[in-house]
């Protein structure tokens, strides 16, 4: 049986196989060899031409010939290709330090985190956060409130009027008065009042004819001023750091009786005296006192057994002091170099301290 | 009200220094929101008497002095006009020290040696408004004799502090130095001691005279004294510096004396040149409507009837509490007086002050209402201090009509209300302790007791004010600490609205917008653009035209806001405010306020400028963050955008107006072009979203659909269109086919231009078929998905 022409085949293959460069060249040899029409394919053609008894043999020696070039040619098609992946990664390797593709941040107002803030407060404690008009009704702002049209304290807020009967709230109390009517006599009451407010002030570095409040009203059976200075105190040292003392001074409210004013101690030099503080070591904050019973008699609450208190306060001032912004305007003009600042997720620092 | 230790002390002796006293009171209630020290930055300061004044011999405009300053003469050089020998100056000595840091040193002028400095009141620190009108551009000089070389802080009523209280408006009784001397004692402890007049009552031919109040309401009471014989003159020094350093400007002994009384009791007095009053009879009433009188300052007033008005039974001769009349004030030439000390309606004070924009001393009182019991003593002490500076004669009694009401009131208060109220455990000793400092007398019963109040306290008139006075007596800091026990639970959360609120603000934010804040007074022309409304709310007295109207939208501030933005060399704008417009009802009616979501786009969103990638400012960008909002609130299903010309500020090809079903509740596209050039902007987008409207839709919980096991089989189709066509009308063609099975439908591309007829577009729509329950076949969808190509051709659409 002649299998020289094996042989030569293998010998031939693996000669051409040295000269193979591409992968085009390799696939032109596997059809050269493998193909319909290929070397290896030709061999088997033979077959029809043997004994019996060598058939198999011959078949066998075919068959390996057949297994060692398709084995190569896969081998070296994978080489071919791992080369070529190689070179594509590498090709495609990027500058990783280029910016990123853009999802812009907007930002929140000042205003509005310091407002979430205090809300996210007193929720905290169980109030409800009430709104309501901005365009009011000389009762509900003023004569509901124990001011009269002839009182004087009236001149404490000069005020925007639209007629003799309608006006831009100069504080959200308004708000406290209608939820205490809707509450029907019944405690308790337990809320706070964010909102915009609007007083006849020339526009300054400290002054603004729109700026914003939250107010909190508490009534119930039982309230006394003492539960108003445990609430203060803990939102003071809530919101501006555990260390915070606060002081409670005698003033006046024509809506509440007593009326105090609450000092905290300054955050910024803890009470050693400062610019924030103009040395006193204090910072007026808020206004505070126990409902006045003219007040809760109006609003449909027996003042003989029902008692409440009622605070105050400016996000605006709380914002300016807490950022150490210098004018009340920039909240209003909305440059963006100035609302973007506000970005950024806070948290309690690693002191603990919201300031 | 600006209180001197100096005088202080002369009604209440109290040792604390200025700061503690500040302190005290500031604690105590009344802020001091200002220490004058006048003898800050003062050294060697001495009386000196000046023994000749002769010209100087190179100057004309300076005097060459020859002054004892005790024990020495020196030789001063002064530029002053009014310095003149035989009189008493403020001298600064060589070494000493003026306010401002100024040093005095032996110097020469003009050749001529000068030892020290002769000094005007201004150079002491006093503000020139306060000083009077013959010392100003001239050096001081006192009314009396003094020791030459003596202290000249201490001769001039100056080697003094003066605190200036912040009164809320309750406090009216420390409106005077009577006031605060009795908080003074309720502070530090000691007693009061009013100043007495020992008053000479001589017989006069006066005794004729009478007053009427006509109206008790407008006057309940007027008292009044005569005193002949006067001379004008300078009051004497202590009273003019008292004046000046209480912020009132000294004029002459009987103008300051009544200045004076009303610092000293908060009583306000009005002296009336009584020769010249026209009668012998003060009838005092309301004033007829359009009464004229000509006031002080010469200007002829038109009357209301609230004025209250003093007359001489003929005509207006004082605006009551207000401004005297011009032909009965004092002069030069006055001899006999009449002193008013009254009380008069404090509303129609305060009503006609204000009308007038006249607010004195006097009026600031008289509107709070004045106290009874210091009305007649005020007046004793007047007619006192002009008989003793101003050498008159007080003839007769107290001439008055109406009654002064000198008894206490009374309130009524239990100890439990009192601990009650605070969250303390005071004893009744402990609350009448703190009541008797404040002169308030106290009778107990058991734990019941009964307070006397006198008049110069009437501000007190409930138990919940002598709660307060026990408490700030007490002390703020005895306050315990706690918190409200309630009668019941009730959590603390957000409303829906509230919380929806809140994620819009996140959601947008997200997608780069930034929160502004904005004025909602806004100008006339500002207030009829983006909106159809063109009556806003108007405020009846505005403070600028820019700030006159309530907004009717709230684009107009977010366009300005980007213009501001962009003028400071910012590009991508990209704004959101939230916050109301107010819908005109009436200016005596509440509008409507209307929360509304406003948005800005200008420059490109998301830009990766190294890529070139971005977002335009288009109205696809405001669109999408619009969608993007409904889709989060889970009513996108029910939103539509509808085509519009929209307001003459927008795009009219670019605006669609939003619906929420068929409610139109806001609308989005881009500025006119013109518009936007006119405020310094590129291609800019806006939206506006009624959030009251949109946040009115409930939701309630997601329903969960178990997740389909069978694959979908889409079918492209692409049609040939009039351009007129939209997306959204070829849409709702396919809807109402009715295809069994059609889940979802979307244009995924739109083309004119080549191989499309001008004026035509073609639009290409995937459809989607989906049977839940089994495996679609070709078969299935053929049979629903034809009738849907035949109502697309039935509207006129070409199938390709």
């Amino acid at each position: 049986m002649e299998t020289s022409s094996i042989d030569e085949i293998r010998h031939a293959f693996d000669e051409a196989l040295k000269s193979v460069e591409h992968k085009k060249d390799l696939q032109d040899l596997k059809v050269e060899y493998l193909g319909k029409k290929g070397k290896v394919t030709g061999l088997m053609k033979e077959m029809k031409n043997l004994s019996e008894e060598d058939k198999p043999v011959y078949g066998q020696k075919v068959n390996e010939v057949r297994t060692h070039i398709q084995g190569i040619i896969d081998d070296t098609l994978e080489k071919f290709e791992n080369e070529a992946l190689e070179a594509q990664l590498k090709a495609e390797t990027i500058d990783v330090s280029l910016p990123g593709r853009r999802f812009q941040l907007g930002s929140p107002h000042p205003l509005s985190r310091t407002i979430e803030d205090i809300e996210d407060f007193f929720i905290g404690l169980g109030y409800r956060v009430a709104e309501g008009y901005e365009v009011e009704t000389d009762y509900y702002n003023f004569e509901a409130l124990n001011l009269p049209k002839s009182h004087p304290a009236r001149d404490m807020q000069d005020t925007f009027y639209f007629s003799d009967e309608i006006l831009l709230r100069t504080h959200t109390s308004p708000v406290q008065v209608r939820t205490m009517r809707s509450e029907k006599g019944g405690g308790p009451v337990k809320i706070i009042c964010p909102g915009k407010v609007y007083r006849r002030d020339s526009d300054d570095a400290t002054h603004s004819h729109q700026f914003t409040q939250i107010e909190g009203l508490v009534v119930d059976e039982n309230i006394r001023m003492s539960d108003l200075k445990g609430t203060l105190q803990l939102f003071a040292k809530e919101i501006f750091g555990p260390d915070r003392e606060i002081r409670l001074r005698p003033s006046y409210f024509p809506f509440t009786e007593p009326s105090v004013e609450v000092d905290i101690s300054c955050f910024n030099c803890r009470g050693a005296g400062c610019s924030v503080c103009k040395d006193s070591g204090w910072i007026e904050i808020l206004g505070a006192g126990m409902v006045h019973p003219n007040v809760l008699e109006m609003a449909g609450f027996d003042p003989d057994k029902f008692s409440g208190f009622a605070f105050g306060m400016g996000p605006d001032r709380v914002a300016m002091l807490k950022y150490g912004i210098e004018d009340i305007r920039n909240f209003y003009t909305n440059d963006i170099r100035f609302i973007n600042q506000f970005k950024p997720t806070e948290d309690g620092g690693v002191h603990n301290e919201s300031i | 009200m600006r209180v001197s230790k100096e005088w202080l002390k002369e009604w209440i002796p109290v040792e604390a220094s200025i700061d503690e006293l500040s302190e005290t009171i500031t604690r105590g209630g009344i802020e001091v929101d200002d220490i004058i020290d006048y003898t800050e930055g003062i050294k060697n300061l001495v009386v000196g008497y000046v023994e000749s004044v002769e010209k100087h011999p190179d100057a004309d405009l300076l005097s060459i002095c020859r002054v004892d300053t005790g024990g020495e003469s020196n030789q001063i050089v002064c530029g002053a006009s009014n310095v003149r020998a035989d009189t008493y100056v403020v001298v600064a000595k060589v070494g000493g020290r003026l306010p401002g840091g100024i040093k005095i040193k032996r110097a020469k002028m003009r050749g001529q040696v000068s030892e020290g400095m002769i000094c005007s009141l201004e150079e002491l620190g006093v503000p020139e408004d306060f000083v009077p009108k013959e010392y100003q551009n001239g050096i001081f000089i006192f009314q009396e004799a003094y020791e030459a070389g003596s202290d000249a802080l201490e001769a001039l009523y100056l080697d003094d502090q003066v605190m200036a209280f912040d009164l809320t408006p309750n406090r009216k009784d420390a409106l005077s130095i009577a006031g605060a001397a009795y908080e003074t004692r309720a502070l530090f402890g000691g007693e009061v001691k009013r100043p007495k007049s020992p008053l000479t009552e001589v017989d006069g031919e006066d005794e004729n005279f009478k007053v009427t109040n006509e109206d008790a309401e407008a006057v309940p009471y007027y008292g009044a004294r005569i005193v002949k014989d006067l001379t004008i003159t300078p009051s004497p020094t202590w009273m003019q510096i008292r004046l000046i350093k209480a912020g009132i400007r000294p004029i002459n002994n009987v103008v300051d004396i009544s200045n004076y009384v009303l610092l000293e009791f908060g009583q306000p007095l009005h002296m009336f040149d009584k020769d010249n009053i026209g009668s012998e009879h003060i009838v005092t009433r309301f004033a007829l409507e359009g009464e004229k009188m000509t006031t002080l300052d010469g200007k002829e007033r038109a009357l209301k009837d609230n004025d209250v008005v003093i007359t001489n039974g003929k005509e207006p001769i004082a605006l009551a509490g207000v401004m005297g009349g011009a032909f009965s004030e004092v002069s030069e030439e006055t001899t006999t007086v009449l002193i008013e000390s009254a009380m008069f309606n404090p509303v129609s004070i305060r009503q006609t002050s204000s009308r007038l924009g006249l607010r004195s001393e006097s009026s600031i009182r008289f509107e709070k209402g004045v106290s009874h019991e210091f009305v007649n003593e005020a007046l004793d002490r007047a007619a006192y201090l002009l008989e003793k500076y101003a050498g008159g004669s007080v003839t007769g009694n107290i001439i008055y009509d109406g009654e002064l009401n000198l008894k206490n009131s009374e309130i009524d208060v239990t100890r439990t209300f009192i601990n009650r109220h605070l969250g303390m455990s005071l004893t009744t000793d402990e609350i009448t302790r703190c009541l008797s400092r404040l002169g308030l007398s106290t009778d107990t019963d058991g734990e019941s007791m009964t307070v006397h109040i006198p008049s110069r306290r009437d501000d007190l008139k409930i138990k919940e004010d002598i709660t307060e006075e026990v408490a700030r007596i007490h002390g703020y800091d005895q306050l315990p600490v706690s918190l409200p026990e309630f009668t019941r639970i009730t959590p603390g959360r957000l409303t829906d609205e509230q919380k929806k609120i809140r994620i819009i603000r996140r959601q947008i934010e997200s997608l780069g917008l930034s929160q502004a804040m904005n004025y909602a007074i806004t100008s006339r022309s500002k207030s009829v653009e983006f909106t159809n409304r063109t009556d806003g709310m108007e405020l009846l007295m505005p403070m600028s035209e820019d700030h006159a109207v309530m907004r009717n939208s709230m684009i107009p501030n977010l366009v300005d806001n980007a213009t501001y933005n962009v003028n400071r060399q910012q590009k991508n704008i990209h704004l959101y405010e939230m916050g109301k417009i107010f819908i005109n009802k009436g200016q005596g009616n509440l509008p409507d306020e209307i929360e509304m979501l406003g948005g800005i786009v200008t420059g490109d969103m998301n830009q990766t400028d190294w890529l070139g990638a971005g977002v335009p400012a288009d109205f696809y960008a405001v669109k999408g963050i619009a969608e993007s909002i409904f889709e989060k609130l889970g009513v996108i299903e029910e939103i539509n955008f509808r085509q519009t010309e929209g307001f003459k500020e927008m795009h009219p090809g670019c605006t669609a107006d939003i619906l929420l079903g068929d409610e139109r509740i806001g609308f989005a596209g881009e500025l006119h072009p013109k518009y936007a050039s006119d405020h310094d902007l590129g291609r800019t987008a806006v939206f506006e979203i009624n959030l009251d409207r949109l946040l009115s839709v409930k939701q309630g919980s997601i329903v969960y659909e178990t997740l389909v096991k069978y694959p979908s089989i889409t079918r492209d189709i692409a049609l040939i269109v009039e351009q007129s066509v939209t997306a959204d009308e070829l849409i709702s063609v396919i809807h109402h086919a009715n295809a069994k099975y059609l889940e979802d439908v979307y244009v995924f591309d739109i083309y004119e231009g080549e191989n499309v007829e001008a004026g035509m577009k073609s639009v290409a729509l995937r459809l989607t078929y989906l049977n839940k329950e089994k495996t679609l076949t070709d078969e299935e969808v053929e049979a629903v998905h034809k009738p849907v190509l035949t109502a697309l051709e039935e509207k006129g659409a070409a199938i390709r």
